[in-house]
């Protein structure tokens, strides 16, 4: 479990470019959640997940992170043990890829956690796999000839490796085209078998509304509310008093519905509405 | 290393802040070789005073401009504390003895001097990046550069080549932060004490970052050429850099301030009053 | 004469020694003046290339090139050609040259050679139209994603291009910035008369445009207007339709015959049309 009180940070404190990015966040995600953190811009997301793994060390006087008991907050912190059991996988993470082979870089992780060889190999073949990439044909190649979206199952494979508890994923599928994203979206479904907890952070509704089961929305380094997609995007007034735009989907079930359809505003999925659209022509 | 760059202009519209960069360089040019002449205590004092009203003028905090010491500060600590220990006056007696060291009055008053030259060298260049963006210097610097064009000085490439460089080094530095904390989280250490282990431990951030860098250049290179550079062939340019009244007056006034230090220095017309002011 | 034509074209791209990759296979391709054409294809169709070959950062292994009736394997033409294609590339941060945005949008003007005042004129019409005058001078670096790429298209909108080619350039953007540069590149096209390339894989962006060209491994394999009334062509080459046409699809197959309608709007008709609702 992973939670986070009255979290607050600020950026060059104390000079004429201070920036507070994050005000009094509280928030509370629990084991086994698919959990989107969604916000405009400069909304503080980032930062935010930054803290999860101790990228960002909470300052003084600024709240606390507690991640399956272990105050993140406190002086002697382990590092490793928390950042092998806190993933995570940042924007465009095929620009971390560095090795001259896929399977040295997977275990690039393994291995700063001192792992023996055999380990570090029986991992990184394991991560390879689990991200549908296949060890024979890929493990000795190098990872700067591959294509874009095979780059990024090596980069999020790096991550797997360690073994997480809880995966963060800062807009895991942007850049990709329609089909790299789903299959991403697929891969993504796949590692939360190994890693039951998964905090993502996207701009894609469409993503949001299909996969999460809690959503917090940010607003000026603040979380407005957290919500279930349902209560998110069912609801005219949440949607506007947060600022999210609507998934496609939603956002042509409630125009149905205004035109006088029975059909429910709140759908979620194409599957869904194409249900309600046919059950409403059979009636 | 941000700070170094985009973060040290001080954003302000002082008189400072407007004046043309081609005559704050010059004026750096002429404050540079009076600092050179400065050899008393009072001179130093008196050209001190001139900068500390330009930091003034400019409204940017002294602390500010101070800062601009401190990558020269260790140099500057230890060359002073050198000179004091080995600075040799035959004829006087030493305050001081030890084993090969000794400590004159002279030796002190030098070192003084030295590590007061050193601050003034510094303190007016922290001032000109703070009250100028870098376009503005590289902009002067091209046109005061321009009689080298003759000798076959690519001066235009050069100040374009500075130009982007500035530009680019915050992102770079943003990249550098970027794939640093994704190594990290994948529990990379970069603090190795070893200096060969260290460059080995840098390699997942410094590879990466190469790459990038090629991928970057060569996209810029596709988007310049797209919006029809040709190098300084025909181009002209937008903002031409205007002189005002004010700027040259600036500049006459700092030469003026020169020749006062070179009267002090050389007393030419024998007045009684400069050897008065002391060492 | 068509204002852009590619016949016949074929290029390849070396990787190491002595490897090509094929990236084009005989393309025929041509673009008038005014049209707002939408280009798509899975990532490493060869649509990128196509871009580089319009104004000839490359140039054809075979067929020909042309722009305004002047081949782009002229060295000579290129300039010229230059002037009236303008690309916007999809990264915004590798296409900046300076610190400040007027300046980096005076770039191309001035690299054509005008006058400052002209210059000047340019510029504040080109960050006028994409809505970004009061940010004119600021640091490029601070912006975010969506005005980074409008300070883009204003520089290139200042060389006043015929046509301007859109390299994915919505690629890295949040919803809100792709709906921004959506917003100015169809005024663009509607107000200004300009002919517009919009390279993407957002299926709801390329049915703003008049026309679509599916890439598919190197080939065109569909070119037309109306192109979603044949849902196989995007299909076939890896595509996803925008969601009002899938859906369309799926109901019918499901047995409710909606058509393909091409937005939220003409969805709803045709869904009040079919089942019956307040209107």
């Amino acid at each position: 479990m992973l939670e986070v009180v009255r979290l607050s940070y600020v950026y060059s404190p104390k000079t004429p470019f201070a920036k507070q990015a994050l005000r009094g966040v509280d928030l509370k995600i629990e084991d086994g959640d698919f959990f989107g953190i969604i916000g405009g811009t400069g909304a503080g997301k980032s930062t935010l997940v930054s803290h999860f793994n101790a990228l960002t060390r909470v300052q003084k006087k600024s709240g606390t992170v507690v991640v399956d008991g272990v105050d993140l907050s406190g002086k002697r912190l382990d590092l490793k043990k928390l950042r092998a059991s806190v993933g995570m996988v940042f924007q465009y993470p095929e620009h971390q890829l560095f090795d001259d082979t896929v399977e040295k870089d997977v275990a690039f992780g393994p291995k700063n956690l001192g792992l023996t060889k055999d380990e570090q190999a029986a991992r990184a073949k394991q991560a390879i796999e689990l991200v549908g990439l296949d060890y024979a044909e890929f493990a000795q190649r190098s990872p700067f000839e591959l294509s874009g979206g095979q780059k990024r199952r090596v980069a999020i494979a790096g991550v797997i490796a360690m073994h997480p508890k809880i995966l963060v994923l800062d807009e895991p599928t942007a850049g990709l085209d329609p089909k790299g994203k789903r299959e991403i979206m697929k891969l993504i479904l796949n590692i939360k078998q190994l890693c039951p907890t998964v905090i993502m952070i996207s701009h894609n509704m469409d993503e949001i509304a299909e996969y999460c089961n809690k959503i917090a929305v940010m607003k000026n380094g603040a979380v407005a509310g957290v919500y279930t997609p349902r209560e998110l995007f069912g609801s005219r007034e949440t949607i506007g008093s947060c600022g999210v735009a609507l998934p496609l989907v939603t956002e042509l079930a409630a125009k149905l519905c205004a035109a006088g359809l029975p059909v429910d505003p709140a759908t979620l999925t194409e599957d869904d509405l194409i249900k309600q659209l046919t059950e409403a022509a059979r009636a | 290393m941000r700070d170094l760059t985009v973060g040290q202009y001080y954003p302000s519209n002082s008189v400072v802040h407007r004046a043309d960069p081609r005559f704050k360089l010059l004026i750096l040019c002429v404050y540079f070789v009076m600092v050179f002449f400065c050899d008393t205590f009072f001179s130093f004092a008196f050209v001190t005073v001139f900068v500390l009203v330009t930091v003034f003028i400019a409204r940017v905090p002294l602390l500010k401009v101070l800062k601009g010491i401190r990558p020269v500060l260790i140099v500057l600590l230890f060359t002073t504390a050198l000179m004091i220990v080995f600075y040799r006056d035959e004829s006087a007696a030493p305050l001081a003895e030890w084993w090969i060291f000794k400590i004159y009055l002279s030796g002190i008053y030098a070192s003084l001097k030295l590590a007061w030259r050193l601050l003034l060298l510094v303190l007016m260049p922290s001032l000109l990046t703070l009250t100028s963006t870098p376009t503005e210097i590289c902009d002067g610097w091209e046109s005061l550069l321009t009689p080298l064009k003759w000798i076959k000085v690519p001066v235009h490439e050069l100040a374009l080549i500075m130009s982007i460089a500035l530009r680019l080094i915050p992102t770079l530095v943003d990249e550098t932060d970027k794939i640093m904390n994704a190594q990290k989280a994948r529990c990379a250490e970069f603090d190795s004490r070893n200096p060969f282990k260290k460059i080995k431990a840098m390699l997942p951030v410094l590879i990466p970052l190469f790459v990038s860098s090629f991928r970057r250049a060569d996209e810029l290179a596709d988007a310049m050429d797209s919006r029809c550079y040709r190098g300084a062939k025909g181009r002209t340019r937008m903002k031409k850099l205007k002189c005002r009244a004010g700027d040259v007056i600036a500049l006459l006034f700092w030469c003026a301030v020169f020749v006062c230090v070179l009267f002090l220095k050389y007393n030419w017309l024998n007045w009684a009053f400069i050897p008065l002011l002391g060492i | 004469m068509p204002f852009l034509q590619f016949s016949n074209v074929d290029y390849s791209y070396p990787t190491g020694d002595k490897d090509f990759i094929q990236a084009l296979y005989s393309v025929d391709l041509t673009v008038e003046r005014g049209e707002f054409v939408a280009l798509v294809g899975t990532n490493g169709s060869g649509k990128s290339t196509l871009a580089r070959l319009a104004n000839g950062l490359y140039v054809p292994d075979r067929g020909f090139v042309t722009v305004d009736g002047q081949s782009t394997g002229e060295k000579g033409n290129l300039y010229d050609i230059r002037k009236k294609i303008g690309v916007v590339f999809q990264n915004p941060d590798n296409q900046t040259v300076t610190t400040v945005v007027e300046d980096d949008v005076a770039f191309g003007p001035e690299n054509l050679g005008l006058a400052p005042a002209e210059i000047r004129e340019r510029v504040d019409w080109a960050l006028e139209c994409v809505g970004m005058s009061e940010y004119a001078k600021s640091n490029p670096a601070r912006l975010s994603g969506g005005q980074k790429q409008r300070v883009a298209i204003a520089g290139v909108l200042a060389l006043k291009p015929e046509l301007m080619i859109l390299d994915e350039a919505t690629g890295m953007l949040d919803p809100e910035g792709r709906a921004e540069v959506m917003k100015v590149v169809t005024r663009l096209n509607r107000d200004e008369g300009m002919a517009v390339i919009m390279i993407t894989h957002f299926m709801e962006e390329a049915a703003q445009a008049d026309r679509i060209v599916i890439l598919k491994n190197g080939r065109v394999t569909a070119d037309g207007r109306e192109l979603f009334s044949q849902p196989h062509a995007f299909t076939d080459a890896g595509l996803e339709l925008p969601l009002t046409v899938r859906l369309g699809v799926k109901l019918k197959a499901a047995g409710l015959d909606l058509g393909l309608p091409l937005d939220a709007d003409a969805f709803v008709a045709a869904a009040v049309k079919a089942l019956g609702g307040d209107e």
